[in-house]
């Protein structure tokens, strides 16, 4: 099989149109060389590295205290579940336990925070394919909108909208205060009477339907060879999600579903996030029926820097964000600073898709196809 | 979970062209119709800077230094745990020492590289530096914000602080005795509810 | 002053409606983008423009002044005569069908035999206005989007003009005013079948002819950025807009008068235009509705939907309706 990084500059009408770094739908800083036959692409040279921020080279020197507020950093939509994947690496090599209530709150919050992270993904994914100025915006205001209502969620927990520092290495660092369980019933209840008006605005429509089906196909064997997750495996017809494949922070108390569907389209991948939203609905409700009351952390707050000491030893932590695996590699030496951290960011490893599908794809489907892979590039350039 | 419907509309398709018509006039009307009930909705928008939504009780705003509520001293004794806390290392202290209590000579908060992540308030062992439930601080000029000790004191008078302070977040966070068999509960610390975060 | 007006030579008074007319449109036309704003605003859970002024009314003044002051850029390898020629080609026909429009009987620029045929003929020639922007801009982004808005527009100008014959072959008459007096019993749109659907193909291919979303693939912001307006920066910008929102009021104005019995209504005679203007707004709030409702479709998809749908449908609906005036009709 040729390699499918290998561009034919040969051939008439070749056009080399450049994508980014700045650019209204690059989901951040992208840079894609699109090769153009007439409409069709049929070569694409991905530029990384414009959001780069030595997150890794800083681990090294940050404590385990400090680092989780800059964790959220690298996925910075979905914050909750990169600060428990560096938190749960930590914990891992020291053997620290986590508390129920701990664990219980950390589901929620990434459960809520994929909620909101999949609100961000639909609302740009709309706006990126009916314009800033169209049909687009307003569903990505009202995506927006209630985005917000969970983001006013985690205000009232944590004082921050979307970076939090919530975790730390034996627990959470808040608890819930008073009102805030009604408020985070009615915030899932109100958006999930509103998710029924986004499927009714797009699921049947005509031209929706024209953008993502049979647009971005990954056939089931592409999934596997290339190591993408998340949604974009789930929507190739491989039923591999974290939470219920290797659980992690009491998920296995939990009943939900794993969305799987077997066309690898667009459309197929909208899908399986519109349904992990209301799946992420109904967990957040049972833990809520059933949050376990105990102490939030098993060690004690952060007093001083020094305080945390992880002994010698390396660890692989995977929590399922809303794009996919994100992992951490720890390797630590005995001190109260990690020797190494990798970063395992979801969408890295998912752009590595882009070779494959985006060849033979129209240019209106480029931005069909980035935006269902929904990479976020503090992840992809760490 | 709905069906997938909505087949490109070809004159050719299996199904007929009429019903091919008769689905994409539903899904059209659906979809404007969604927008006509959002029409008649109230709008979200909050006026800033003419009105400001309540924040909640937790808010990570500006940061200050307080004084003590009975005899009005300065809480901070300078003992620089919050300097070697912050992960941005923006904040810069000097001690000075005194015959009943140390205080601080010096201390300087580059508020333009702060995280607002709330470690040195977490670390501080006298509930000196807190943060407010207001972020009012933008300038033109980035040394405004390169907030000194009369300058964080002033904040401090300024705003309402947020709830959140160093000893009320650790007991927060505190596991339980060891000697006792009954776990501290979640929250014991009262405090008033999150503010009225609106929808 | 109307019996001086009337002795006027006939030239002559077409020279001062013709003022009169544009005065007015261009007044209408920058409150028609503040009423755009706010109308989607509120369909998006937001105000619109607020600030300025009492509820955003002084916005589109405002508007025109940044843009009158901002640096007129010409790209170092565009070709300058085309480039700057190319958006007074747009406007000049995006106006000029104005003046084939009267407004009330007996007020307007002229009435001609043939009005709605002139009235079409004079839009299609905005597409040369278009193609010399997106060449002169000499930007393969701008070049890509004006072959895709060529293609489209050609694609979609003729079941424009057979969703338009319909109630010209219902009213027997290509006069614009005639059109209009043959609602005078009852508006075209109220026809049973015939009326509903011609209307509804008017508004979809109305869409597409003008690069409204949906199908704006013209100017798709997210993939071409701006398109075939790019390059143009200043006073050139503000004419391209001008021109286009222009064109969307003509052809809402077309609407009204074909389908919507012009300037029918209550009261008295002079109340006209404004009952006019008034239906050529909600025309223009549907075109808005469609607009902020639906992402838009590919190129190819749009002339698919044109050519295997639009014109079978609207070339059947034609026969439909000559086979109904045939036979149920009485003055046929």
């Amino acid at each position: 099989m040729s390699d499918v990084r290998a561009i034919d500059y040969q051939g008439s009408e070749r056009l080399t149109m450049n994508m980014g770094p700045q650019h209204p739908s690059a989901h951040g800083v992208f840079r894609a060389i699109l090769t153009l036959e007439g409409e069709t692409v049929v070569g694409v040279d991905a530029v990384i590295g414009y959001l780069h921020r030595c997150h890794e080279k800083l681990a090294e020197n940050l404590a385990y205290v400090q680092y989780p507020t800059i964790a959220s950093k690298t996925d910075y939509v979905a914050a909750m579940c990169s600060e428990a994947a560096y938190v749960m690496a930590a914990e891992q090599i020291g053997q620290f336990d986590v508390p129920r209530r701990a664990q219980y709150l950390r589901v929620m919050m990434a459960e809520l925070q994929r909620i909101a992270s999949h609100c961000l993904w639909l609302g740009t994914w709309c706006m990126d394919m009916g314009g800033a100025l169209g049909g687009g915006a307003t569903i990505f205001l009202y995506c927006i909108r209630e985005r917000e209502l969970v983001l006013d969620l985690f205000e009232a927990l944590v004082g921050a909208r979307l970076l939090y520092g919530f975790h730390q290495v034996g627990g959470v660092r808040y608890d819930i205060p008073e009102g805030w369980t009604a408020q985070c019933r009615s915030t899932i209840d109100l958006i999930e009477r509103r998710l029924d008006e986004y499927e009714a605005m797009l699921e049947e429509n005509p031209f929706f339907a024209m953008r993502t089906k049979g647009v971005g196909t990954i056939s089931t064997e592409l999934a596997q060879d290339v190591g993408i997750s998340g949604p974009l495996l789930r929507g190739s017809g491989i039923a591999w999600d974290l939470r219920r494949s290797l659980p992690y922070s009491s998920y296995e108390d939990f009943q939900f579903v794993v969305p799987v569907e077997t066309d690898g389209d667009c459309f197929a991948r909208y899908r399986v996030r519109m349904v992990e939203f209301r799946q992420s609905i109904r967990i957040i409700r049972q833990v809520l029926d059933g949050l376990p009351e105990g102490p939030i952390s098993s060690r004690p707050g952060v007093k001083s820097l020094a305080q945390v000491k992880v002994p010698k030893g390396e660890a692989y932590a995977r929590v399922e964000g809303p794009r996919g695996e994100v992992g951490c590699f720890l390797v630590s030496d005995g001190s109260n600073k990690p020797y190494r951290m990798k970063w395992r960011g979801a969408s890295f490893s998912n752009l590595a898709i882009l070779p494959h599908i985006l060849v033979g794809c129209g240019v209106a489907d480029v931005v069909a196809i980035m935006g269902s892979v929904d990479p976020v590039f503090g992840e992809v350039d760490r | 979970m709905r069906s997938s419907a909505g087949l490109p509309p070809v004159a050719s398709s299996r199904r007929g062209v009429l019903a091919d018509a008769w689905t994409i006039g539903k899904a059209f009307t659906q979809a404007m119709r969604i927008t006509f009930v959002n029409f008649f909705r109230k709008p979200v928008t909050v006026h800033y800077p003419t009105v400001s939504r309540p924040f909640p009780n937790r808010f990570r705003g500006l940061l200050a230094l307080t004084y003590d509520k009975e005899t009005g001293e300065e809480n901070c004794i300078g003992c620089r745990l919050c300097e070697f806390i912050c992960p941005p290392a923006v904040i810069k202290v000097e001690m000075l020492k005194g015959e009943k209590r140390n205080y601080a000579k010096f201390f300087s908060l580059e508020l333009y590289a702060c995280e607002f992540c709330e470690l040195c308030v977490q670390v501080c062992p006298t509930d000196a530096i807190v943060m407010m439930k207001s972020f009012d601080l933008a300038t033109g000029d980035r040394r405004e914000m390169l907030l000194d000790k009369d300058r964080l004191h002033a904040i401090g008078l300024q705003h309402e602080a947020s709830w959140a302070t160093g000893n009320r977040l650790r007991d927060m966070q505190q596991p339980p005795k060891k000697e006792s068999a009954k776990p501290e509960a979640g929250s014991a610390k009262p405090e008033a509810g999150p503010g009225a975060a609106g929808a | 002053m109307t019996a001086a007006y009337l002795s006027l030579p006939r030239a002559v008074q077409a020279l001062v409606m013709g003022g009169v007319v544009l005065g007015a449109l261009i007044g209408i036309l920058a409150y028609v983008t503040l009423l755009e704003r706010k109308f989607a605003a509120r369909m998006q859970s937001r105000i619109g423009p607020y600030r300025v002024g009492p509820h955003g009314l002084l916005q589109p003044i405002a508007d025109g002044v940044k843009l009158l002051l901002k640096e007129d850029l010409v790209p170092a390898a565009a070709d300058r005569a085309v480039f700057n020629l190319a958006p007074v080609a747009f406007l000049v026909p995006c106006l000029l069908i104005f003046g084939t429009m009267p407004f009330a009987p007996g007020i307007g620029v002229s009435d001609l035999d043939n009005g709605v045929l002139l009235f079409l003929a004079i839009s299609s020639m905005e597409i040369v206005g278009l193609f010399m922007a997106g060449w002169g801009s000499n930007n393969k982004y701008a070049l890509l989007s004006v072959m895709r808005a060529v293609n489209q527009i050609i694609s979609y100008d003729l079941p424009f003009l057979f969703a338009a014959l319909v109630p010209v072959m219902l009213a027997g008459s290509l006069r614009l005013s005639d059109i209009a007096s043959a609602q005078s019993r009852l508006w075209f749109i109220a026809y049973p079948l015939l009326g509903q659907l011609s209307f509804l193909f008017f508004i979809l291919t109305a869409v597409a002819a003008e690069n409204r979303a949906p199908f704006d693939i013209l100017e798709a912001e997210s993939e071409l950025v701006a398109g075939f307006r790019v390059e143009y920066s200043g006073m050139k910008f503000a004419i391209i807009q001008l021109a286009e929102y222009a064109h969307v009021l003509a052809t809402s104005f077309l609407g009204a008068l074909l389908f919507l019995g012009a300037w029918a209504g209550p009261g008295p005679v002079w109340l006209g235009p404004l009952w006019f203007l008034l239906k050529a707004l909600i025309v223009f709030l549907l075109l808005t509705w469609i607009r902020w409702s639906f992402v838009r479709i590919r190129v190819d998809q749009i002339l698919r939907v044109s050519w295997k749908l639009m014109l079978p449908a609207s070339i059947l609906l034609l026969i439909a309706t000559a086979a109904t005036i045939v036979w149920r009709l009485p003055h046929a």
